[in-house]
């Protein structure tokens, strides 16, 4: 009797374990792996090979990710660059991002770009997916996804993958088979890089809005990446990325100045510089504007670059055989790959 | 007793949840109707006066399209009427005593996992199954999960898959006719099934993993070689309880041929109300194949089996479209709309893909491959070790988790039988 009730729970158990494992494997299969089409959802998931050691890390949407190279700014100053952004990434979760940042290590500055303090509510659930998809389990993921959430998605599809991804059963390519155990980066130090070239065309009208004033939840969101950065020493740099789309205003400009100058922090809106940087759109963007492309992003990066090491004393590492043994092997295959 | 107040007060809980009016209701009547059913033997009058009410209540709720007035129903009142309804009558004729203890009377008519879609069940048979009989065993707990999941994929992969099709050409009658809207009806003869079975499948699976055994609702009904086979094997409790209450009290087959066709059609007239005043045609036109019997039967059983099949799914077209007139025409442009070709041209453009459509057939396929072997299927799981049950249940949940079809954009809790 005995032997038999051992031999149903051992034979039970190992059923159990064999369809666990065999959910696990579909959880893998039906995720989107990110690796080939879509590479945006990957960028968050790619710091954790890298974290560390890092002087600067930029926070912000696909402006800082298409904008700035931290390859750029190592070649040109020797700073130690990583950039944590993702597509439509909003405030609340570059706070979170920020905050999971400070787990691995402590930067000497953090560089927010604030073009999403026009966003006070989720925008996407395919946004969402990109941003928090990839990131670890921790305080911080779950509270990004508390934050973040459109009111048609569940907490609950955020830990079991397969309730949202099941019905990719039928959309599965070579990539799924690829990457179902391994994976690759696609960026370099978090700067996506695209070689393209679409010059500025034709511009979408601006327009008028009936209130210009940022909301009190971006504000409270702000307050807390300045009040993490200063709790961990760090020195927080707000910054614009340049784009030619007329989406940021002059009332957004004069709020977020106010805004520095009461809390005693730098703001660059890089709009203003384009003569010095010497972005040409008719050759630095790969979408008609609204991005830089290699070429943009290395001059942007560079000027940033001696803006950080001249202003804001940070050091220059390319002396350093340790730093500069990784960073010229990473520079050696960042050229070829910009050159092919 | 503990479990049962727990259900008991989680049902009311859920209740409470669709909104305090409708608790309010349920709970008075299940207070009143209480009390009736304590006072009918020795006032027999306490009877009509209980029918009336709950018939003026089934009424009014669902003769709303005529009267202009729009309220929320209760949850499940048309499920919850018909119990007392049977409760009283039955009391009243004798067939056992009035409940004495509020309590059990009381998770009587509201035991939540059926009020949604079924079964109706009988007093004497629910009492028993709820507080004498219950016993949680590895049997119960086995199949109960299985027949749970079996109709979370019913629900799920089949008719969440039939009924893109079935919105997509319902949605627009004047571009979706002849071929279109043929295969919105067999379609939607799947839909139904898979939707209604599987929420009974839920219904009966939950209660069996507590110990409870409720009726069967459903006994592989697109086998049927009649409608009058088909009646007898579709939503079996509201068919015995039309039977017991409306059919035999109205004289049954004991008064004649003739006062029996009419009879028969009375009846089905009577179920096509309780789905609502636009279900009256389809009621009548039920009620006439019934009447029809076996005459039209022949000697092959397929060719019996697909011409029941085929008429089920045409009256089925009631249900589909709004109103009767359209789902008429609809039946018409079978007859007058030849466009085949571009049926099977544009078959793509209805919503599903081809991995979808694959899903839907191999589901609907392995539907009916279980409905005709369900017997040996059933006493084959319960000679299976439990690693075999394990096992069974582990692939219906694999199944139901990759080819169901939730999350956003789906409400897979809407049932389509919940809302008669």
């Amino acid at each position: 009797m005995k032997a038999k009730l051992l031999k149903n729970v051992l034979s039970v158990t190992a059923v159990v374990l064999a369809f666990l494992m065999l959910l696990s494997l579909a959880t893998m299969l039906l995720q989107p792996k990110y690796m080939e089409s879509l590479v945006e959802g990957s960028m968050i998931s790619q710091y954790y090979r890298e974290a560390g050691g890092h002087d600067v890390v930029f926070l912000g949407d696909c402006e800082v990710y298409a904008n700035f190279s931290p390859m750029e700014m190592y070649r040109e100053a020797g700073i130690t660059a990583y950039v944590r952004g993702s597509p439509q990434q909003l405030i609340w979760q570059s706070y979170y991002i920020l905050k999971e940042t400070f787990q691995y290590e402590t930067p000497k500055a953090v560089v927010y770009n604030v073009n999403a303090m026009r966003y006070d509510a989720p925008v996407s659930e395919a946004y969402n997916r990109l941003t928090i998809d990839k990131m670890r389990w921790s305080d911080e993921k779950i509270g990004i996804i508390c934050a973040s959430m459109t009111e048609e998605e569940s907490f609950w599809s955020y830990v079991f993958p397969i309730l949202r991804y099941h019905s990719r059963f039928d959309e599965l390519t070579g990539e799924d088979v690829a990457y179902l155990f391994k994976t690759r980066d696609n960026t370099w130090n978090g700067h996506l890089m695209n070689k393209a070239v679409n010059p500025v065309e034709n511009l979408p009208a601006k327009r008028i809005l009936a209130d210009y004033r940022f909301s009190d939840l971006c504000y409270t969101y702000l307050d807390k990446i300045r009040t993490l950065c200063q709790q961990n020493g760090t020195e927080l740099i707000l910054i614009k990325a340049p784009s030619v789309y007329p989406y940021w205003y002059d009332e957004y400009d004069a709020q977020i100045e106010d805004y520095a100058e009461a809390n005693g922090l730098k703001f660059y809106n890089f709009l203003d510089y384009t003569e010095e940087i010497g972005i040409d759109y008719s050759t630095d963007t790969y979408d008609g504007g609204l991005h830089l492309n290699l070429s943009g992003a290395t001059k942007l990066s560079a000027f940033f670059a001696d803006i950080l090491s001249g202003q804001h004393g940070l050091e220059d590492h390319r002396q350093d055989p340790a730093i500069a043994a990784v960073y010229d092997e990473k520079l050696r295959l960042y050229d070829l790959e910009a050159n092919q | 007793m503990i479990v049962n107040f727990l259900i008991l007060l989680a049902g009311l809980a859920i209740y409470a949840g669709y909104g305090l009016s409708g608790l309010a209701y349920i709970l008075a009547v299940t207070g009143l109707s209480y009390l009736a059913g304590r006072l009918i033997p020795k006032h027999p009058w306490v009877l009509w006066i209980s029918v009336m009410f709950n018939v003026v209540a089934l009424l009014v709720l669902k003769l709303q399209p005529l009267t202009g007035m729009e309220f929320m129903a209760p949850l499940g009142i048309s499920y919850f009427t018909l119990q007392i309804i049977s409760y009283h009558v039955d009391v009243y004729r004798g067939k056992y005593e009035p409940e004495r203890n509020l309590l059990r009377y009381g998770l009587f008519v509201t035991y939540l996992p059926h009020i949604f879609l079924g079964p109706i069940e009988r007093y004497d048979k629910m009492v028993p199954a709820l507080f004498e009989q219950r016993h949680i065993d590895w049997d119960g707990v086995s199949s109960g999960g299985a027949r749970l999941l079996w109709g979370l994929f019913k629900k799920l992969v089949i008719a969440a898959r039939a009924g893109v099709i079935v919105s997509a050409v319902s949605g627009d009658p004047e571009q979706f006719r002849g071929a279109y809207a043929l295969a919105a009806m067999l379609l939607y003869a799947v839909q139904l099934y898979a939707d209604f079975s599987g929420g009974i499948d839920l219904v009966l699976g939950v209660s069996r993993m507590l110990g409870i055994r409720l009726s069967e609702n459903f006994d592989a009904p697109y086998f049927s070689e009649s409608f009058r086979e088909f009646w007898r094997r579709w939503h079996m409790t509201l068919g015995s309880w039309l039977r017991d209450y409306v059919y035999i009290p109205l004289g049954g087959n004991r008064k004649g041929k003739a006062r029996k066709t009419i009879n028969v059609i009375v009846t089905f007239l009577v179920s096509g109300l309780w789905h609502g005043v636009h279900y009256l045609l389809w009621g009548l036109f039920n009620g006439i194949f019934v009447a029809l019997g076996d005459k039209c039967k022949t000697r092959w059983k397929t060719l019996n089996r697909a011409a029941t099949f085929l008429l089920v799914s045409l009256l089925w077209s009631f249900f589909i479209w709004p109103d009767s007139m359209t789902a008429l025409k609809m039946i018409g442009s079978l007859f007058t709309t030849w466009n085949y070709g571009a049926f099977f041209a544009g078959i793509g453009t209805l919503g599903l893909n081809l991995g979808e459509w694959i899903v839907l057939t191999a589901g609907a396929g392995l539907l009916w491959a279980y409905d005709g072997l369900r017997n040996r299927i059933n006493r084959r799981f319960y000679t299976l070790c439990p690693a075999g049950r394990v096992a069974v249940i582990g692939a219906l949940g694999l199944a139901v988790l990759i080819f169901g079809m939730y999350g956003i954009g789906f409400d897979a809790g809407a049932f389509i039988y919940s809302r008669f």
